[in-house]
This record gives structure tokens, sequence and C-alpha cells, in this order.
């Protein structure tokens, strides 16, 4: 599975880097890095928490 | 205390709450018989995108979707629940039909409290609200948007800057008793900036006169306007679960991991969470996830699963400035700047507070919600 980000969309909140730390994380500017943009096996649950909790839905899991 | 098989989970409410509810079950290992009842006909979406993105966006209407679900349920959508035995573990719908439950969540949110009967007077709570919203934004009708909480303003905003003429009418300052004086004068000012009127009253009612329906206040001042709305807070949607003793005050009590008892749990909006204050609600979009994750792995696991620990995160974009917040608002007297300085320019800011819960805002600031929730335990 690939996390795909919309980034136009994306506000910076970071409640994705909450759920996820392990995958993406916010810079110093606020915009958001995917550390891992391929995820299996348990990733894909925490990449699904992540896609979730965004309240703009920049964060589709494919 | 013995909870019995769990073969059978009835979530009622498809809102976040509802839906992150459903995919912490699974997380958790339940991988039994899993029902979503939604009395919406639409999947789950977000409901802080009504107010902002998907009022101002021009021919976008996707701002508010989310990404599709995950989690394998029986989806019963355009269906109300109307009753709850707890003794017998029925859920009742609207259509008749019993659903038989091992565990139960209960997520049927709130819905806006009103206030009148009239059919001209707005609300915006659900998609249906916001859609029809914009629709009626179209011809710039000149609007009248009682209710000064961060939701009336997100509308006179959204209101705005569709090119309506705007005034909002709130019982004292706008966004004081939410936000606290200084951040709610940093909105208010870029308000008026922007051309909204704002009107202070004690107390505002609706009525209809003739053909028209018209906002009197208190003091005497009569408003008319082409569009009405109203944003004059929510009321938890509980009635259905009347016969069960469980909403006694109106909103569901429930303990620090989000259980009513070992097999009910309430969250999201409905739901009186402990809170530095006392039990109270806390009805934001990240309240609502966070509440339902704990939940959901407390009616697998639970008193193996961890309590609630909660911080509440709460934003707002309006008039043209966004501010994002972490803590229990309000937020009382002058901040101290971490960056940025006094004036209500673009600052980063904490209320440091005596219990030792701080408090952070980042207004026109790109900040992530980690790194502001930091800020708040070094304050």
């Amino acid at each position: 599975m690939k996390i795909v980000l919309d980034r136009p969309r994306c506000e910076g909140h970071g409640l994705c880097e909450e759920a996820a730390p392990q995958l993406m994380h916010l810079d110093d500017e606020g915009e958001l890095v995917l550390d891992r943009e391929e995820v299996e096996g348990a990733d894909i649950a925490l990449a699904n928490a992540a896609a979730r909790v965004c309240p703009v839905a920049a964060l589709r899991v494919a | 205390m013995s909870t019995g098989t769990l073969d059978r989970v009835v979530v009622v409410g498809n809102g976040i709450a509802g839906l992150t509810a459903a995919d912490t079950l699974r997380e958790a290992g339940f991988d039994g018989e899993l029902t979503v009842v939604g009395d919406e006909p639409h999947p789950a979406y977000s409901r802080p995108a009504l107010s902002k993105a998907l009022l101002l966006d021009g021919d976008d209407l996707t701002s508010h979707e989310l990404p599709p679900t995950g989690h394998g349920a029986t989806e019963l959508l355009g269906v109300r629940a109307t009753g709850l035995d707890l003794d017998r573990r029925l859920v009742t719908l609207d259509d008749g039909t019993d659903l038989p439950y091992d565990r139960v969540v209960l997520a049927t949110g709130s819905r806006a409290r009103r206030l009148s009967d009239l059919p001209e007077e707005l609300t915006l709570r659900g998609l249906d609200d916001a859609l029809a919203l914009r629709e009626r934004l179209v011809d710039r009708p000149s609007v009248v948007v009682v209710g000064g909480g961060p939701l009336g303003m997100e509308i006179a905003s959204g209101c705005l800057t569709a090119g309506c003429r705007v005034t909002l009418v709130s019982q004292g300052a706008p966004l004081i008793l939410q936000l606290g004086p200084h951040l709610a004068g940093v909105f208010v000012r870029a308000g008026l900036e922007r051309g909204l009127t704002v009107v202070e009253t004690e107390l505002a009612r609706l009525e209809r006169r003739g053909e028209s329906t018209r906002v009197v206040l208190h003091e005497g001042p009569v408003l008319e306007a082409d569009l009405l709305v109203s944003a004059v807070g929510d009321l938890p949607n509980t009635e259905w679960l009347a016969d069960t003793g469980l909403a006694a005050k109106g909103a569901i009590a429930v303990d620090p991991r989000g259980l009513v008892r070992p097999d009910v749990a309430a969250v999201g909006d409905l739901a009186a969470v402990r809170t530095p204050n006392g039990p109270r609600r806390v009805p934001f979009w990240s309240s609502a996830i966070e509440q339902a994750k704990v939940a959901a792995r407390a009616l697998v696991r639970g008193d193996e699963a961890p309590p609630l620990r909660f911080q509440p995160y709460f934003w707002t974009e309006q008039f043209g400035r966004t501010l994002k917040a972490v803590g229990h608002l309000p937020l009382d007297g002058e901040p101290e700047y971490v960056d940025g300085k006094p004036g209500g320019g673009p600052a980063l800011m904490r209320w440091p507070q005596e219990n030792g819960t701080g408090a952070a805002a980042a207004l026109d600031y790109r900040i992530p919600v980690p790194r502001l929730r930091r800020m708040t335990q070094d304050a």
C-alpha cells in the first residue's frame, strides 16, 4: 500500500504525525514529510489512522 | 466483571466518532460482526470543513470527504436508532429492526440548537445544511448570523467572502466565552476590518412578521435580512436513550475509558468526559477521535486498555486568519510570546496555568500539533 499526500490540501495541523510518527512528520516550516510512502503489515493500520484523523482529508492510503 | 462473548458490536452513529470507533475495534482485534448505523444517507465526512473550506471553496465540493472506510462493517445508513434495551442488549431502529449486540458504541452526536421552529432559520450542522447554505449564498443575500461563537464567526466569515453584507448578533462580545479576551479580540478586529457588523445583545429571538422573519433584540432593535442563520450551540442526540436513564442531564457521563458500563461506550459530542473542570462535553473533531479510540479499545480489552489522556485541540479559520490551540479554552489574560510579539500579528503564544496544564496557541503560524503540545508541557 502507498500513502498519497494531496499537498495543496494539507493545512499542517499535524494530527497525522501524532497518529503515525513512524511514517510522517511536519518539518520546521510545517510542511508534511512522508518518511515512508510504501507501507505494509501493521503499518497499514497506522497509515490509515493518520489518513482518518486529517480534518481536510489530505492523506489517502491506496 | 465479565461481559461474556464478543461476537457482535453495534456502533450507533456514523460521524467521525462512530467511524473511528469502528476502525479501532478492528485494530484492537475484534473480527466479529460489526454494524454501523447512521441517520444520514451520506458516508462519514469531515464536519469542521463544512463551515470552513466547503463554504469558501469555489467549485470544490470535496473538502469534507474522508478516505473510504476499511472496517468492513455492515453500514445501515439513512436509518435512525430509536431505543436501547440494556438488559436484552438490543438497539431498536426506526424501521422496526432490533439489532442484538454484545457491545454497543453510542455515537449519535449532537444537533444544532435552534431559536425557533421557523423554516427561515437556517443552521449549519450537517453536510446537507452546508450545501443548502452555499446555494443560498450564490445570490449574495444580506445575512444575519445569530451566535458569536466560533461557528457563528466562521459562517459570518464565509458569507462575507461570498460577497454578502453580514451582521453578527452575539450575546456579549463574540468568542470571549470560547477563546478568552485576547484571541477573541484578534478575530473580532479581523472581522470588523473585513466589513462585518457586530451587534451585541443580552438576548435575541426570531419572529415572523407578515412575510418576513426578523431578529428581535432584547434591547428593542429589530434586524432584518434576506438570510437568517443561527449558531447558538448544540444539543446531544440522546432522546433515543431516554428509557435507559443514561442521559439524565442530556449528555452521557462516561468513565476515563469512555465506558458507561463494560458493554456500553459513549463517544463524541454526546459524551461528558472527565476534564480538569469536571465532566464536560468537548465537542471537537480531535476530541471525538481520541475518545473513540480509547473507548473502542476498552470495549475489546477492558481495564487493560489505557484511559483517555486528554488535551483538546481546537482550530478555526475566519476573516483570513487561522488559529490552532492546544489545551482547555478559554484562555484568560495575556499570553507569553514564544515567537512574534503583542499586537495581534502572527504569533506563537502560551498561557501557563497554575495547575500545570498550560495552553498554547498559534496564530497565522504553521506549526505541527505535537510541537504545540510540547510547548504546553514546558510552560
